[in-house]
């Protein structure tokens, strides 16, 4: 009781910090900035990040903060819109919003559709932040207790899984991992200033920064995509009825609307795991006990309920591994924890110890963004879907002269610039082949972490189980082993489906002379299995011995 | 498109040419190491400057050698003589055999390990690309163009200045990407306005002012420099 008392205490002295004009713009600025980024298909939150990265490093940290947090937490709002209206989710984890969304629309209830969405983002978001209003005082006192070898173990999780989560893409998200490992390394060791990979270039001794990395790989990739690709031709439909109504409809759903944003929470809290997952348990939850299932995926309000709830409680609950832990769970994040990096606020439990008030502060930002976002939605829905009929190749104009902002305007330097072009051109190829990025960047933060960590904490270490004797090491070196034990559970049985799929069918592209072949094993085999047992049980062979 | 993924998802084309061209790249930095990282001595194994270079770089040679082998490939239809000349797969063999023996005694086997990985892969690799994958590369090296305008840009505004390059070059990528119409063209430079006016001149981002500006006069080069 005490420890709550005493964050209320600090609410209130946080609350002065969120007074300042500055915050109060910057607040403004990224709700509505980053609900227009989410309702454009193509942009998405990780570009407009990736660009305003550099112009934020300037401003005060809880100003820069604001924005970009601001941008994260309403560009999920703003991308249900394309996907409720056109199929097309404005961004990446908006794609479960389409499966109900759209037919609703197709129904004639876009509005409906719309409402709820915005609403049940609405309690996800709240929900989320006030869970972790309630949960800080505790954080603060569990934080203290990770140490090096700690921080450690939570990275090298968080890093597995980042990997694991790309299910049918884990050996190749595990390579771009370990390419970001890598990259990461390039440049002066610190600890012995010794060259890495520098090839005795300049350029290149003082390693490769992230932020030059983020924005070629989110930024002008995107672009590139975007100049190389075709307009599609949009269609919108016109709207009937109250934005109010949604509101009503999710408190008939109370029991979805609580289970989904308690999935996004405790998701968005574990590094790596995030939407997606969040959003898959709950819509599965959402239909495995509804009294309708057959609706989901043909537009049933509980579907949208679920997926629009738990994608909203995420951003917030995101940000608890970032602040208490230093260490990010995805790649909105990792690019946040460069801010705190150009600030010198290190997150971690001293940030907690130290700096409550400011941790507090970015909470009640996140508290009052939601209501800012659903404000401006309920009043601008029907000029704001305008935007979603900008031309794609146009976009990527527009993008492409942003990008150069947020690259040169980092340290001036043309090389920067060129490294920057060459991973927009990888992250193309990427992008292209449906292969994964985020690895990368993770691999980029959490290899810088877990190489300095790992270096403190074995300065302490005699033998292997020292490294796992403190109950929160181990703990984390269980679920380590857990999620591994898991994964390859699901990869074995992934390959059994696989083979049972591959015996069972025969799709006309089999060429005729694979099936020639088949044929012909068959003949050799199989049937020449039954000839020889028919041939046996009329002619029995001699058991006699001669 | 799924004739050779079992994943839907997963478009076929380029995938086996970016694997091979990524394990090659990995494998010749893995073969750089020795030279490009030290071990010191009397230092802990962990906090060694190579140690965590050897974890990406030998990751990525590991995971992705894992994930070519696992890729859905098709072989490449050689001509019947080859495919029925028992003597030629003899010679290779024996190649294979000289190839490898003559590197380790050249470099000795550790050296000589990742070239030998390397030749296999290129050879591996030549019996599963295929049409589609170059088809795929070409899509890869179209999009250098955009990268060239980017690069022009970068290249130009120190020179002439972040206003002007940005007035001629929204609207000129505009116009290359086969926009004609008035409304796009002049929404292009708008924008490129707004961009230069709220960085620039609002945010006051790190941009420095172009050569051309001091041929301005004195109070106009001044304001040009601090806000365009």
């Amino acid at each position: 009781m005490d420890l709550i008392l005493d964050f209320f205490a600090q609410m209130h002295s946080s609350a002065g910090i969120l007074m300042r004009w500055d915050v109060v713009l910057a607040l403004l600025v990224g709700s509505v900035g980053g609900v227009l980024i989410g309702a454009i298909p193509g942009v998405g939150p990780a570009v407009a990040i990736a660009i305003l990265l550099p112009a934020t490093f300037s401003m005060d940290p809880i100003v820069g903060l604001t924005v970009l947090l601001g941008i994260y937490g309403s560009s999920m709002y703003g991308g249900s819109i394309p996907a409720i209206l056109i199929n097309t989710p404005g961004t990446a984890v908006n794609a479960l919003t389409t499966y109900d969304g759209y037919p609703m629309t197709t129904r004639g209830e876009a509005r409906r559709a719309l409402s709820l969405a915005y609403s049940a983002s609405f309690f996800g978001g709240i929900f989320s932040v006030i869970c972790l209003i309630f949960f800080a005082p505790v954080l603060a006192k569990v934080a203290p207790m990770f140490g090096s070898r700690e921080i450690f173990l939570a990275a090298l999780l968080g890093i597995i899984l980042v990997v694991t989560a790309h299910r049918k893409h884990t050996l190749i998200a595990a390579a771009m991992a370990c390419f970001g490992i890598w990259l990461n390394t390039i440049g002066l060791h610190p600890a012995s200033y010794s060259k890495r990979y520098t090839f005795d270039q300049s350029w290149l001794s003082g390693g490769v920064n992230l932020i030059v990395v983020v924005l070629g790989l989110f930024a002008l990739s995107q672009a590139f995509i975007l100049l190389h690709g075709d307009d599609e031709k949009i269609r919108l439909t016109k709207m009937k009825g109250s934005f109010f109504q949604g509101f009503r409809e999710l408190a008939r759903h109370p029991r979805i609307a609580g289970a989904s944003a308690s999935f996004g929470v405790i998701m968005g809290m574990i590094p790596g795991v995030g939407e997606f997952t969040a959003q898959f348990m709950s819509y599965t939850y959402a239909a495995k006990t509804s009294k309708r299932p057959e609706d989901f995926g043909h537009g049933s309000s509980e579907g949208l309920i679920a997926a629009e709830t738990a994608n909203n409680a995420v951003p917030a609950a995101a940000m608890v591994p970032l602040l208490a832990l230093g260490i990010p769970g995805e790649a909105l994040t990792a690019m946040m924890l460069s801010v705190f990096y150009v600030h010198n606020v290190i997150p971690g439990p001293q940030l907690f110890q130290n700096d409550m008030d400011f941790v507090v502060a970015l909470y009640i930002a996140l508290l009052v963004l939601n209501v800012l976002v659903v404000i401006f939605l309920l009043i601008a829905t029907n000029h704001l879907i305008k935007v979603v009929k900008i031309p794609n190749k146009f976009l990527g104009v527009c993008i492409l002269t942003l990008s150069f902002v947020g690259v040169y305007s980092l340290r001036n330097s043309v090389t920067d610039c060129v490294l920057a072009a060459g991973f927009g051109v990888l992250g193309f190829v990427l992008k292209r082949l449906n292969l994964p990025i985020v690895p990368i960047i993770l691999g980029m933060v959490l290899g810088g972490i877990m190489e300095v960590k790992l270096r403190s904490a074995m300065a302490r270490v005699k033998t292997p189980y020292d490294f796992i004797d403190r109950p929160i090491a181990m703990i984390l070196f269980l679920m380590i082993l857990f999620v591994l034990a898991l994964h390859l559970r699901r990869v074995m049985l992934d390959r059994k489906e696989r083979k049972a799929n591959e015996w069972s069918t025969s799709h006309a592209s089999i060429s005729f002379e694979t099936n020639l072949s088949r044929r012909k094993d068959f003949l050799l085999t199989e049937r020449g299995k039954k000839v020889r047992e028919r041939r046996s049980t009329f002619s029995r062979r001699s058991t006699d011995k001669r | 498109m799924s004739e050779i993924s079992d994943d839907p998802k997963l478009p076929k084309r380029g995938q086996v040419l970016f694997a091979a061209l990524f394990l090659i790249c990995a494998t010749l930095l893995l073969a750089a190491i020795g030279d490009q990282t030290k071990w010191l001595k009397g230092k802990d194994f962990f906090a060694q400057p190579r140690f965590w270079p050897g974890i990406g770089v030998g990751g990525m040679v590991l995971f992705t050698a894992l994930h070519y082998w696992n890729l859905p490939r098709r072989e490449r239809r050689l001509p019947r003589w080859m495919r029925e000349a028992d003597w030629l797969q003899w010679a290779e063999s024996l190649a294979w055999a000289v190839i490898a023996g003559g590197l380790a005694l050249w470099l000795g086997p550790v050296l000589a390990a990742p070239f030998v990985f390397l030749l296999a892969t290129l050879r591996i690799s030549y019996l599963y690309l295929h049409k589609m994958d170059w088809k795929e590369a070409k899509a890869w090296l179209s999009v250098l163009e955009w990268a060239g305008w980017f690069l022009a840009y970068v290249f130009l505004v120190p020179l002439i200045g972040y206003l002007p390059v940005t007035l001629v070059f929204a609207p000129l990528l505009t116009w290359r990407i086969g926009y004609r119409s008035r409304l796009l063209l002049w929404s292009s430079v708008v924008f490129g306005f707004v961009v230069v006016v709220v960085f620039k001149s609002f945010l006051q981002v790190k941009i420095p002012g172009a050569a051309l500006y001091e041929y301005l006069p004195g109070a106009l080069r001044n304001f040009f420099i601090l806000n365009f």
